[in-house]
């Protein structure tokens, strides 16, 4: 068994984890964080993709609005390149009632947004598909966020302060020495193998799972899984988010997220946070619902549909017990040696994906005091890797780099606009991918044709690299369409049935990859 | 003059109806909007290749296969009909070299090196048929993304025929001379109708051949002169040659497809694109017009018959609506799901929802309207517009095409006399 010794243990590499790991890199510790899976595959990379003002939470939670304001304007500073600058916009629609809206305004002043009020036609005019009925729109700096880059960028950051990440290790077995936490077991999920690593703090990063977690310590975390769905559209059917202005519901902001848009989301209470099945009821809710901000929302092509787990919080701080009390979106650091009077184990939860830099600073300001070890905070300042530039991302750099990349780095996917060379980067940097996680890194078969060609195309190339081996790569292709008719099976209707029938005679039809020996 | 028969749909079942019928001495106009499954399919021609075991023999084995389907379109026609089918397509397809028997099926490499079972193959594809072993040099070319040799070659040296036989299969990788650049199929099947281009392709293949008898290479020999590029390479190389089909666009399929389109041409028959379908005029149980656009404009066409061929979900013959309901577009005829169930399954590779979707007709292939009976007396339907099969899971596309089309004419032919 390989022995590890750390100062911070981080379990979970969603976005919460991978802050505190960059947190507590910067401040001179050293960090290992660990996930069952790829990185942002858990919540962070099946949430909404908004980069939140805070107008979502503006009238009915201010403390949480107050928090996305802040920190939605210190990662446009820091985390440049993982945002598109696309702006929001909050609308009145005929059945939002009216006197929310002042109520609205007045709480988004409060809070601190930048908020204004612009004329109706103002806003028709800058999102001409917007429902012409709409009686008020007041534009807000919501923007959309790369979960995968961001948290890739938040890793290579903390590896560049020598951290460790190691995916695909799930941890099996908290250690244990008396009223201590003293680290972890983990098991590679590839191999088998076991990991043991030593720390002098553990932090419970795992979201949804986190209740799952602390139970391995011993300990009980009331963390509600809350599972919300959202459905992508073919098409970048506004520039800006476009939000209802009305107490938060279901189905009722649509974020263009690069070539496509999402709509979302939901939120059903379910018992474990793995089941990530969606209805044909609720993607119907969904697009009826997008209706009501974009008509003619039901003819756009749906192209996949998914959804995550939100790690609820109740108010009470998660004691067993807290029964059905408010939930609270903000987050929460539970230190076990005062709760529980285990020592060595802090777990943070609840919150967004737009305050993790914030959870984190909270995290590690609690784990610095426990270590006796550690500087100040610095992520409010330090420019994460990737965004140097301080360009916000844009789709048509993409499509100009595309344009102007050397001739002989073709093209693997002309939906996305992936080259081999983006695939050979990506593969290099970590050896261990799988086609699902390369697909989320490069957005790889998440365009029109949802990898009816390119999933062969890269299956093949990995290969022919020696980085699959035979059947690793046929395993790989089995899975990949798999995975691809869990986010399209509830969509199957007009052009995405038609897709879906040329994949069947591509994978079946031709390849014949069910009877592909195993 | 008038038009003895519309035929709507331009896919293989279309084609073969209205073949039948020009050759019958029909006039025939075939109305589509789009080109179909034809030039993206290998051309090789199934029959039935999985009941869900293997099939070596498709007729022998059809009515077993029938037994557990009530549903199916081969229901639809004799045993006999679907061989004089497939017979008549072999002399049909003669310049193009195809070669099979509806009572044995060969087994052909797949682009992944899965062992598949098909008919009917074009003389370029052959020598590919592995039922009694053999050892296969799989030869890729540098740049040239939907084709990976490795892995092929990996997977079909892991390949069992029945016959007990070995297969085996080794890879190499080639570099075109010239441009080493990104190759999309378009270019290099032009680059190797190029003699020079050839000539060091089969130079390079012979000086990397060992012990294999057989060479295998990407369904990229040729377009129009695929004959000579086919058997040009078998010269140069010194062994047989035969292509492994690719994902779309299909070379093999396009050749396949301007053969079918000539051959109407030459019988005095027309092929329209983007021509769709969308309405039509009847007078009691006949039908008298078809109501086309072709850019913007709508047209009524009358016609004696009609042979509805335009497939199904996958090229919008039928459609499927958000809350689930699914139209038959042109007659808005009876549409069933063909026994697949109704809430999707969790399993990809198992029979889904709109697996089997088709229009339902009687016995004579004419397809039902609301009521239960015959829409009208002179449309027939034919070919991935019928319900009730899973083509690409059973290996009975063109095969359905063929015995349907085929027998859609024979009605409508036998209506006409
Ligand atoms: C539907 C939905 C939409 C949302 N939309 C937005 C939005 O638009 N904007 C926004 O700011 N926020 C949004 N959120 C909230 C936000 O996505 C989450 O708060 C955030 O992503 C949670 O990140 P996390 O790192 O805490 O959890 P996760 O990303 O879930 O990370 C936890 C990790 O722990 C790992 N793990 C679990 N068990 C183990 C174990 N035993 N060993 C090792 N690792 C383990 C998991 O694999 C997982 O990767 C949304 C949430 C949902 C559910
Ligand atoms: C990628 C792929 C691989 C395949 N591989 C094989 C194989 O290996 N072996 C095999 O046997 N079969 C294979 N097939 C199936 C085969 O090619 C045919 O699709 C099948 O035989 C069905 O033919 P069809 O003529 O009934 O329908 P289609 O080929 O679907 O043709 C339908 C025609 O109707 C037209 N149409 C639709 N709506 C209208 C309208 N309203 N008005 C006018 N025209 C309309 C379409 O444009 C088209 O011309 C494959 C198909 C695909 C797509």
């Amino acid at each position: 068994m390989n022995t590890l010794d750390t100062d911070v243990l981080v379990i979970g590499g969603g976005s919460t984890g991978a802050g505190v790991a960059w947190d507590s890199a910067l401040r001179g510790l050293h960090v290992t964080l660990v996930d069952r899976q790829d990185f942002a595959t858990g919540t962070s990379g099946r949430f909404h993709g908004l980069l939140h003002s805070g107008g979502r939470y503006a009238v009915k939670d201010p403390g949480s609005a107050r928090e996305c304001a802040a920190e939605n304007r210190i990662l446009r500073q820091v985390a440049a390149d993982c945002i598109e600058d696309t702006g929001g916009l909050f609308v009145s629609t005929p059945e939002d009632d009216l006197e929310y809206a002042d109520r609205f305004l007045a709480a988004a002043r409060a809070a601190g947004m930048e908020v204004e009020e612009v004329p109706v036609g103002t806003a028709l005019r800058d999102e001409p598909r917007l429902n012409p009925k709409i009686r008020r729109a007041f534009r807000v700096q919501d923007g959309s966020i790369d979960s995968w880059k961001m948290v890739s960028a938040l890793l290579r950051g903390a590896e560049a302060h020598a951290a460790t990440v190691l995916p695909y290790h799930k941890v099996v077995e908290v250690l244990r020495h008396g009223d201590r936490v003293e680290g972890a077991v983990m098991e590679d999920q590839r191999t088998g193998q076991e990991v043991r690593v030593h720390a002098g703090c553990v932090v419970n990063a795992a979201g949804a799972w986190s209740g799952q977690v602390a139970r391995l310590a011993g300990c009980e975390v009331g963390v509600r899984p809350g599972k919300g769905v959202m459905v992508a559209i073919n098409h970048r059917l506004a520039r800006a988010v476009l939000n209802r202005c009305h107490l938060p519901s279901d189905g009722d902001i649509i974020v263009p997220v690069r070539t496509v848009s999402v709509i979302g989301t939901t939120d059903h209470p379910v018992a474990d946070p793995d089941d990530t099945e969606c209805s044909p009821e609720e993607v119907h809710q969904m697009i009826e619902a997008g209706e009501l901000l974009v008509p003619g929302f039901r003819e756009a092509r749906a192209l996949r549909v998914w959804a995550g787990s939100r790690p609820l919080l109740p108010k009470t701080g998660g004691s067993a017990g807290a029964g059905d009390r408010e939930v609270s979106r903000s987050h929460t650091v539970l230190d076990h040696g005062a709760r529980d009077g285990l020592e060595g184990l802090v777990t943070i939860a609840g919150g967004k994906f737009t305050t993790l830099r914030l959870m984190a600073e909270d995290t590690v300001d609690v784990v610095v005091r426990k270590l006796g070890r550690g500087s100040e905070c610095r992520t409010r300042t330090e420019v994460l890797p990737g965004s140097e530039s301080r360009h916000f991302y844009w789709i048509g750099n993409r499509q100009q780099e595309a344009e102007t990349d050397p001739p002989d780095d073709p093209l693997i996917c002309e939906c996305e606009l992936v080259s081999q060379h983006d695939l050979d980067t990506v593969v290099a940097r970590r050896p261990t991918w799988r086609l699902d996680d390369i697909r989320r890194a490069l957005r790889v078969g998440m365009g029109p044709c949802q990898g009816g060609f390119c999933a062969f195309r890269v299956a093949g190339m990995l290969h022919q690299e020696g980085r699959y081996g035979r059947a690793e790569a046929n395993s790989a292709l089995r899975e990949f369409v798999q995975e691809r008719w869990k986010g399209v099976k509830v969509i199957s209707w007009g052009a995405q049935a038609r897709q879906t029938r040329l994949d069947r005679w591509i994978f079946e039809g031709l390849y014949d990859l069910e009877h592909l020996p195993e | 003059m008038g038009t003895d028969a519309v035929v709507l749909g331009a896919g293989t079942a279309g084609m073969v109806a209205a073949l039948r019928l020009a050759a019958a001495g029909a006039s025939v106009l075939v109305l589509a909007e789009g080109e179909g499954g034809l030039p993206l399919a290998p051309a090789q021609i199934d029959v039935l290749g999985y009941r869900p075991q293997l099939v070596l023999d498709p007729l022998g084995e059809l009515a077993g296969f029938l037994e557990s389907r009530p549903d199916h379109p081969y229901q639809l026609v004799e045993a006999g009909e679907v061989g004089a089918s497939l017979d008549w397509f072999l002399e049909l397809s003669a310049p193009l070299g195809y070669t099979g028997s509806p009572r044995l099926n060969r087994l052909q490499p797949t682009g992944l090196g899965a062992l598949r079972p098909t008919c009917l193959v074009p003389e370029t594809m052959a020598a590919g048929d592995l039922s009694d072993g053999g050892s296969v040099l799989v030869v890729g070319l540098r740049g040239f993304r939907d084709f990976h040799a490795p892995l092929l070659a990996e997977n079909l040296a892991l390949a069992h025929p029945p016959s007990g036989a070995e297969v085996r299969a080794r890879a190499v990788e080639v570099s075109l001379p010239g441009d080493p650049r990104d190759l999309r199929p378009q270019l290099l099947v032009r680059r190797l109708e190029e003699r020079g281009v050839l000539a060091e392709l089969g130079r390079e293949i012979r000086s990397r051949l060992e012990q294999e008898d057989l060479v295998g290479v990407p369904a990229v020999l040729g377009l129009e002169s695929s004959h000579e590029v086919w058997q040009g390479l078998q010269e140069l190389v010194g062994r047989p040659v035969f292509e492994i089909p690719t994902p779309p666009p299909s070379q093999p399929g396009q050749r396949l497809q301007q053969h079918l389109f000539r051959a109407l041409r030459r019988l005095g028959g027309e092929v329209r694109l983007g021509a769709r379908a969308a309405g039509y005029r009847a007078r009691g149980d006949r039908l008298v017009a078809v109501k086309v656009v072709t850019a913007a404009r709508e047209v009524e066409i009358p016609a004696d018959h009609f042979v509805l061929a335009t497939g199904g979900i996958g090229t919008g013959g039928i459609t499927a609506g958000p809350d689930g309901e699914l139209r038959e577009e042109v007659f808005g005829a009876r549409v069933s799901r063909g026994g697949a169930p109704e809430q999707p399954l969790v399993e990809y590779m198992a029979t889904q929802p709109l697996d089997r979707v088709g229009v339902e007709v009687d016995e004579e292939q004419r397809p039902l309207g609301g009521g239960g009976g015959a829409l009208f007396e002179n449309l027939w339907a034919a070919g991935a517009a019928l319900a009730g099969a899973e083509p690409w899971r059973e290996k009975s596309g063109e095969g359905i095409s063929l015995a349907t089309g085929f027998r859609a004419a024979r009605l409508a032919g036998g209506a006409r006399a």
